[in-house]
């Protein structure tokens, strides 16, 4: 009776959840766009506007995170699906392009219209079959994205025209006007963890990242570009007007709190910063060096709308349609207006409210000091190489020499990577053989336990009919994705074969082992730590569950508010938690140093062995040196993980009769042999399948490594296998590497579980 | 048999130490949520902020659909804990109890699932998603949470039923009980804590996912409380207060469901009755 109402429930369930997917009879365009949430109020008001103008046509928004965006989006255009527009700044259409994956955009734009644009916002670029042919890839609604120097009046009255001013400026700042004493505010702030912030000192100093031949030939290693980063590091360490690490959201914080006198940052945050109550916000352009008497330049790039290649015709005029209606001027007139963001039409530029809005004033101001960001897939490969020596350059470990060589070989190494040509080494036919050869050998090898299993099933078919469905439910996800990656294994996906990869053999393995898709780090390298990452993981969350079931077994005062809380960091979703340990962490306001300043800690933490021990005293750079940002990422995922044994072992211990430690008492054992022959081995058949799992789900742990040390920073020295595969994979487009690269981690995980299995004999049961 | 005092303090201190560690990032969290003006980090280490506003709680009902996406992602939720309980209370049954050929091949298999770094699974899935026309529902996300969830269910009801003495199926068969009643009468009850485990395991793998959900959902009304939550966050100006107070909000029904459930993880019904 009881299974008969579980069944019909399902049966209710499933007939809900698939009537969900039902579509209404319009015609829909679906936008994916990367707006920040004060942009979204203009775009929903838009949409309204335009579906009132076009009742037939329902346009769908879908706010989706630059990351997420990208690789959503390429992953649906290579499944043939997807939306039929996307919106965001220029960057990223070199790869897209290269993908084949944007659609040319120049039927619908006539001679005339396009000369309306400001030069160099409509993004073009030559068409892959006939480089003779320029292809429309975007069609902007702003034009800027650029950097500018934001001030806060109340500390700053009027901005820095050269960067002596500046200096003295942030000087001024720091101090307190009253007594003179040293404050806890900062001249300046800004990201020093992407190089794109750092562009505008070394243009500043007449260098540029790539050289003058109109190619994308990268040019990072220059006497100029070595002077603007000594330049950056003469403001931390000698006019010490910055802090000693900032990333973005820390120099975000300080300025909106009043603790900064002076940000860089882009044109898509000023208004926030207009509007925080208890600062005077102005934005003015950035600063002449005054070494040089050049102007510091920023990078400029339009953003707006793209067409994927892959909708019908109808779609595409649908979609085009919207296109127009948001990058005309009356649209561009009302975002200029709200979010003080310049505009890709020329006529724009000379409104009153360009002569009267002072942020709108200065932002322009700035683009004349601009260059176009160039959108070739070099332009990627070169940012990819700029970030871990720069990030070494302010975390100490390198100087500006040694940071701008590295970038220069970097880049020539990544561009070259791009381009290489994987070609099969032999015809496609004699892989399928050699697969449909290796299937008939495993079954031939194995042909007596198949032939056991037909008279087995007949002879106790309950105990199939009891497994059987939670195995098809696995094997239905797991073995289509599977043999899919085996195959990509082999073959040669990557930015410049997308869509028409072929099988081109063994290469990507050998790869493994001879070619560094990342600078600096090795395949070794990377196993060792993340051996070590498992292990140590696992010891914590093991040890301190248990530890924790049996301080909770048994009769204990507050009982289940223990519980309760101890339960928390399972509870809480670990995307959040994970930021919030790495702003824990963080070297001047992490609660972690913090505390480790803090008497009593002190008494530890100052003493002398414990200095010798860690080379220093508090406060520690956790995120900036990589065995610390690895040990910090340690902490952060054993707090994840303990919880979760923690429960385990408390069900585990409830199964435990008591009459077998009474037993054990008469026969005069003491409370650690009654733990060490009662309780462990009965733990062991509930507890083995959790550490087994565990130990596999903590090596391919993705996510805690990724958020606590922001994708394997400082410069990519805190990698474990997978965030290298994730890197790999979605950062460098390496496809056929990851894949090999996961069937590497597939096969070593299972030869050590074949191994502990055998072992342990944890498929056994206590009783047999 | 009374225990030591000095270990009854002892218990206390190590359980006050390890509670601290457990809320205290949590605290700072609900300090965020409580800030004014989106800031991530702070200066300032009290957990009540200066200014502090209930504005973040506010608008997450008011502007955004917040009760939807908590509405999706409970009847996802619990789909998946009924549908992973009932596959991996029968499931772990069959490898506990029967010694059927490739048992143990089964058992590896069911691990094996589990190697293969997720990431690289996604885009093979999506294709699979895509052709199937499970974009935008929730019977792709459900079958894919489900067998996330099941290679340890099932070998976590494997381990629970191999603690149980056979011997109990075995007086109960002998007093006429089917093979099916045997296990739903007397196995199952005594195997509630591992069944309790099981449920707020597979819910927790359907609650806090979010990789797989981006991919397969794209309408945001069909969106999960994660992926809702992941909406607040953008790579240069996320809302870390709307972000924080629903992630405060989200982590709540998980610690309801937990509390209600631990009675039964801490009383389940002992083995006293059995003599070996």
């Amino acid at each position: 009776m009881a299974c008969r109402a579980f069944l019909s429930l399902c049966w209710l369930a499933c007939a809900l959840l698939a009537g969900c997917g039902e579509r209404s009879e319009k015609r829909t365009v679906t936008l994916w766009h990367q707006m920040v949430p004060r942009d979204r109020v203009m775009l929903n008001q838009l949409v309204a506007e335009f579906e009132a103008a076009n009742p037939d046509i329902d346009v769908r928004t879908l706010y989706k995170e630059t990351e997420e965006l990208r690789s959503g989006y390429q992953a649906a255009a290579l499944a043939g699906i997807g939306p039929e527009l996307i919106y965001g700044p220029s960057d990223v259409m070199g790869t897209y392009h290269t993908m084949g994956i944007v659609a040319d955009m120049s039927d619908w734009i006539s001679q005339d219209e396009a000369a309306k644009f400001v030069d160099g916002a409509l993004t073009y670029l030559p068409d892959l079959k006939q480089p003779t042919r320029n292809q429309l890839v975007l069609l902007p609604d702003r034009f800027g994205n650029h950097l500018a120097l934001v001030y806060n009046r109340n500390l700053v009255p009027n901005p820095p025209k050269t960067t002596d001013e500046l200096i003295e400026f942030a000087k001024a700042v720091m101090v307190a006007p009253e007594t003179g004493e040293r404050t806890n505010r900062y001249g300046l702030v800004w990201n020093f963890v992407e190089p794109f912030f750092a562009v505008p000192f070394i243009t500043g100093y007449g260098a540029w990242v790539f050289d003058d031949s109109g190619k994308p030939v990268p040019n990072l290693d220059t006497p100029e570009a070595i002077a603007g980063y000594k330049f950056i590091l003469s403001l931390r360490d000698e006019q010490k007007i910055t802090p000693q690490n900032c990333d973005y959201e820390t120099a975000d914080s300080l300025f909106k709190t009043g603790k900064a006198g002076m940000i860089i940052n882009g044109d898509w945050s000023w208004t926030d910063y207009l509007e925080t109550e208890g600062i005077d916000a102005a934005v003015a352009p950035l600063p002449t060096i005054s070494a040089t008497g050049k102007p510091m330049l920023t990078m400029i790039s339009p953003k707006g709308y793209s067409l994927n290649p892959f909708v019908s015709p109808k779609a595409a005029d649908d979609a085009m349609k919207f296109t127009l209606f948001m990058t005309s001027e009356e649209s561009q007139r009302k975002f200029m207006e709200l979010v003080k963001i310049l505009p890709s039409r020329k006529v724009l530029l000379d409104e009153p409210l360009m002569q009267s809005d002072p942020t709108l004033q200065a932002s322009k101001a700035q683009l004349a000091n601009g260059r176009i960001m160039p959108v070739v897939t070099e332009m990627r490969a070169t940012w990819d190489a700029m970030r871990p020596p720069y990030q070494k350059l302010m975390g100490g470990s390198a100087n500006p020499g040694q940071a701008a060589r590295e970038m220069q070989a970097n880049a020539e190494r990544g561009i070259e990577l791009i381009h290489r040509k994987d070609v099969p080494e032999t015809a496609a036919w004699v892989w399928q053989l050699a697969g449909i050869l290796i299937c008939g050998g495993l079954v031939v090898w194995q042909r007596e336990s198949l032939l056991a299993f037909l008279p087995d099933m007949r002879k106790q078919p309950f105990a199939y009919l009891l497994i059987a469905p939670a195995i098809l439910v696995m094997f239905a996800t797991v073995v289509f994705p599977f043999f899919y990656n085996v195959v990509l294994s082999l073959s040669n996906m990557s930015l410049t074969n997308y869509q028409d990869w072929q099988i081109i053999g063994f290469q990507n393995y050998s790869d493994l082992f001879n070619v560094e898709v990342i600078a600096g780090v090795t395949f070794a390298g990377v196993l060792l730590k993340t051996i070590l990452w498992t292990v140590i993981n696992i010891a914590f969350h093991v040890g301190i569950g248990l530890a924790l079931a049996l301080a909770l077994n048994g009769p204990i005062r507050g009982k289940s508010l223990y519980r309760v809380m101890l339960i928390i960091p399972w509870a809480v979703p670990a995307y959040i938690t994970a930021l919030t340990w790495r702003s824990m962490f963080h070297y001047d306001y992490g609660a972690v140093n913090l505390l480790a300043q803090t008497w009593p800690i002190t008494w530890i933490t100052e003493s002398a062995w414990f200095v010798w021990l860690c080379g220093t005293a508090p406060p520690y750079n956790w995120l900036g040196e990589a065995n610390l940002a690895f040990a910090a990422c340690i902490v952060a995922n054993v707090w994840l993980g303990y919880p979760f044994m923690m429960v385990i072992a408390l069900g585990g211990l409830q199964g435990i009769p008591q009459e077998l430690y009474e037993a054990a008492r008469i026969d005069g054992a003491n409370r650690w042999q009654q733990f060490r022959n009662v309780t462990l081995p009965l733990l062991k058949p509930v507890l083995a399948p959790a550490v087994t799992l565990g130990a596999i789900w903590t090596f391919n742990n993705l996510n805690v490594i990724w958020l606590v040390s922001n994708g394997g920073g400082p410069a990519d020295q805190t990698h474990i296998l997978v965030s290298y595969v994730y890197k790999a994979v979605f950062n460098f487009y390496r496809y056929g590497y990851g894949a090999a690269l996961s069937m590497v981690i597939f096969a070593i995980l299972l030869a050590v579980s074949l191994l502990s299995l055998h072992k342990t004999r944890a498929t056994e049961s206590v009783y047999s | 048999m009374n225990e030591p005092r000095a270990l009854t303090i002892f218990r206390h201190l190590f359980l006050l130490l390890f509670a601290a560690i457990s809320i205290y990032p949590v605290l700072t969290v609900f300090s965020i949520s409580l800030r004014p003006g989106n800031q991530l980090q702070s200066t300032d280490l009290s957990i009540i902020p200066e200014n502090w506003t209930f504005t973040a709680y506010r608008q997450l009902f008011t502007d955004q659909p917040f009760l939807r996406w908590l509405g999706n992602s409970m009847i996802v939720s619990c789909m998946v804990t009924i549908t992973g309980v009932a596959l991996a209370s029968i499931g772990g049954y069959a490898l506990s109890r029967f010694k059927f050929v490739g048992r143990q091949a089964t058992m590896l298999a069911i691990l094996t699932t589990q190697m293969f770094p997720a990431t690289m699974l996604l885009l093979p899935l999506y294709i699979v998603i895509a052709k199937l026309h499970l974009v935008d529902t929730f019977l792709g996300l459900l079958v894919f949470y489900v067998s996330t969830a099941l290679p340890f269910c099932i070998w976590q009801m494997k381990g629970f039923y191999d603690t149980i003495p056979p011997s109990l199926e075995e007086a109960a068969r002998i007093d006429g009980c089917s093979q099916f009643g045997s296990f739903w009468r007397i196995i199952l009850p005594i195997a509630v804590p591992g069944l309790v485990i099981t449920a707020l395991f597979s819910f927790m793998t359907a609650w806090s996912e979010y990789i797989v959900a981006a991919q397969v959902l794209q309408d945001r009304e069909m969106f999960t409380l994660p992926l809702g939550i992941k909406s607040f966050q953008a790579s240069m100006s996320t809302e870390w207060a709307l972000y924080a107070a629903a992630s405060i909000l989200v982590s709540l029904p998980v610690v309801i469901v937990f509390i209600g459930l631990s009675r039964y993880l801490v009383s389940g019904m002992t083995l006293g009755a059995v003599k070996e």
